[in-house]
């Protein structure tokens, strides 16, 4: 257990030095769509009705979690592969639980500030008055894991660097326009809110919601059961992607 | 003890999905202390192998040991016994130089005052100082190439596996580079090290295996391996662009055409028959200047694998 907690930190602080180039420019660039989001929605109303400016202003936030989790580490494992660094970084004797949970406490520390920012640009711009409750953290911890455990799968599991590139951009296209995170899953077609209720993306955003303006979100229940399989779904592809040898 | 970490590779056959056979029945054995070169052209399968050692690949079937630890059945206790520098360059753009080989013994397990020494010790040895505060990414190719050798020897495990470790390395520091390799063995390491640089290889390894086509075809010590050319010297003439080799003199015990490259070897009796014969096929203008020397590993290599060392 001791020499796990060594191996998690030892490799978070590797984590950190090695894209500590890279980093702010990827916060300031989830910053940026985070509050380019809330105040870009707006611009589309007069007057935005109260309830579409719930929806975006606790919508947007879980956009900036789940998009660290899904480009972050196939970008960066793509270009490990390209350049021919991936075999060393998995030759090191850290195990790849250890690294993953490494990983995952990075793209927090990327993720969260811009998140917040987000809220707090929505407060500024809509006077939405959160009524923030202790389901957060488990919300936002298990949005945040199934968007990088997801983002993991794709990157490892994938190991052409190309595809895994399109897949990561294409499941991002996909969380923007055809999932309900910003608007409610009745704007969809019937037929796409029924498929949305089986993919990860709308109930990240209902679990979250509900931890920050209670009474505005429905399923609940079903929404964590709904992201922690994903979550686990992932972490067994991400177990076979790591555990496998050629 | 020491024979506790006797490294071993039992009949290893990798065969890839498309059916490419990259290792074929390969068995050898390195002891602690011992630098043992792994030679052979490009696509020989050097580098497969060592992959299979350190867990990135599997093999299809053979054993690789460690003492008493299955490397294959085990990739964890592998990964821990085993460090490994790969023939790509290692991801240090963000790093400077001596953080690197820092956080990298931290990352090993190693102790922090332990392994700060050690990290000054080597970049003191390897002579690159003046880049010890100095990010990856200003870095040239052989000062990261050197930085990395010292991230995988700064805290190694039992077995260090150099993939071509000199790649872009200036001749001075690859001086330098060859001695910690010793100084791996030294310490009572195993080291197995890739390389298809012969004449470099020679002068650093106590044993070589010599693998083309994915099979070991030769091994032995350096002096064993030349044996077979004791009493020989080397003539190599340079056949000029547009022309062909001149005819071969009985006394050419062996030839080898790599390029504009031809390689001979004769005896020591032959030596003023030789000059004469190089010298007339310059003033006929079929070479273009001829050396004589005395024969070395890469003659008894290019007889075994047909290549020379500077094609790979």
């Amino acid at each position: 257990m001791r020499a796990a907690a060594h191996a998690y930190w030892r490799m978070f602080v590797w984590d950190i030095a090695d894209l500590r180039l890279l980093l702010p420019v990827l916060g300031c660039v989830l910053t940026l769509q985070g509050a380019g989001f809330v105040l870009g929605i707006g611009l589309f109303f007069r007057h935005i009705p109260e309830t579409a400016a719930v929806f975006v202003a606790t919508g947007v936030p879980v956009m900036n979690l789940i998009t660290a989790g899904l480009i972050f580490e196939p970008q960066v494992v793509a270009d490990q592969r390209l350049r021919g660094s991936y075999d060393f970084l998995w030759s090191l004797p850290v195990p790849r639980s250890m690294m993953t949970l490494a990983w995952y406490t990075v793209t927090l520390v990327v993720a969260l500030p811009a998140m917040v920012i987000a809220l707090l640009v929505a407060v500024a711009r809509y006077g939405i008055d959160f009524d923030v409750s202790p389901a957060i953290v488990p919300a936002v911890l298990l949005t945040s894991l199934t968007g990088v455990l997801i983002g993991y799968a794709i990157a490892h599991g994938v190991t052409a660097p190309m595809t895994a590139r399109l897949v990561s951009i294409s499941l991002i296209f996909v969380m923007f326009g055809f999932s309900p995170i910003v608007f409610p899953a009745s704007q969809l077609p019937g037929w796409l809110a029924a498929v949305n209720q089986w993919l990860p993306f709308g109930s990240m955003a209902t679990i979250t919601r509900a931890a920050l303006v209670g009474g505005e979100a429905a399923g609940v229940a079903r929404g964590y059961l709904v992201v922690a399989a994903w979550a686990v779904a992932s972490a067994l592809v991400v177990a076979w992607a790591l555990g496998r040898r050629r | 003890m020491a024979d506790d970490w006797v490294f071993r590779a039992v009949d290893v056959t990798k065969v890839y999905p498309n059916g490419i056979r990259a290792n074929d029945g390969i068995s050898l054995h390195v002891q602690p202390g011992e630098v043992y070169g792994l030679l052979g052209p490009n696509g020989a399968g050097k580098t497969t192998l060592v992959k299979q050692v350190i867990g990135l690949l599997k093999p299809t079937s053979g054993r690789i040991t460690l003492g008493g630890h299955d490397l294959v059945a085990d990739p964890s206790a592998a990964r821990q016994l085993c460090s490994y520098l790969p023939q790509a360059q290692v991801p240090i753009d963000s790093f400077r130089a001596r953080e690197a080989i820092v956080l990298c013994g931290r990352v090993r397990g190693g102790d922090r005052a332990a392994v700060s020494r050690r990290a000054d010790e080597l970049i003191e040895a390897l002579g690159i100082g003046e880049w010890r505060d100095k990010r990856g990414i200003g870095l040239s190719g052989g000062v990261k190439r050197l930085v990395g050798f010292a991230m995988v020897a700064v805290c190694p495990g039992r077995v260090v596996i150099l993939d071509e470790p000199t790649n872009d390395v200036d001749p001075l520091r690859r001086r330098l580079l060859w001695d910690q390799v010793r100084e791996l063995g030294n310490r009572g390491l195993a080291v197995l090290l890739v390389t298809h640089n012969v004449l470099e290889a020679e002068k650093a390894v106590d044993r070589l295996a010599v693998i083309d086509g994915g099979r070991l075809i030769a091994e032995g010590t350096p002096s064993a391996m030349k044996a077979n050319d004791r009493g020989s010297l080397r003539l190599q003439l340079m056949i000029a662009p547009g022309r062909d080799a001149p005819p071969l003199p009985p006394f050419v015990r062996r030839s080898t055409l790599v390029g504009h490259n031809l390689m001979t070897v004769i005896d020591d009796a032959d030596a003023q028959a030789g000059i004469r014969w190089a010298q007339d096929a310059i003033k006929g203008g079929e070479a273009e200047e001829y050396a004589l020397s005395a024969t070395s590993l890469e003659d008894a290599y290019i007889q075994l694998t047909g290549h020379d060392s500077e094609e790979g």
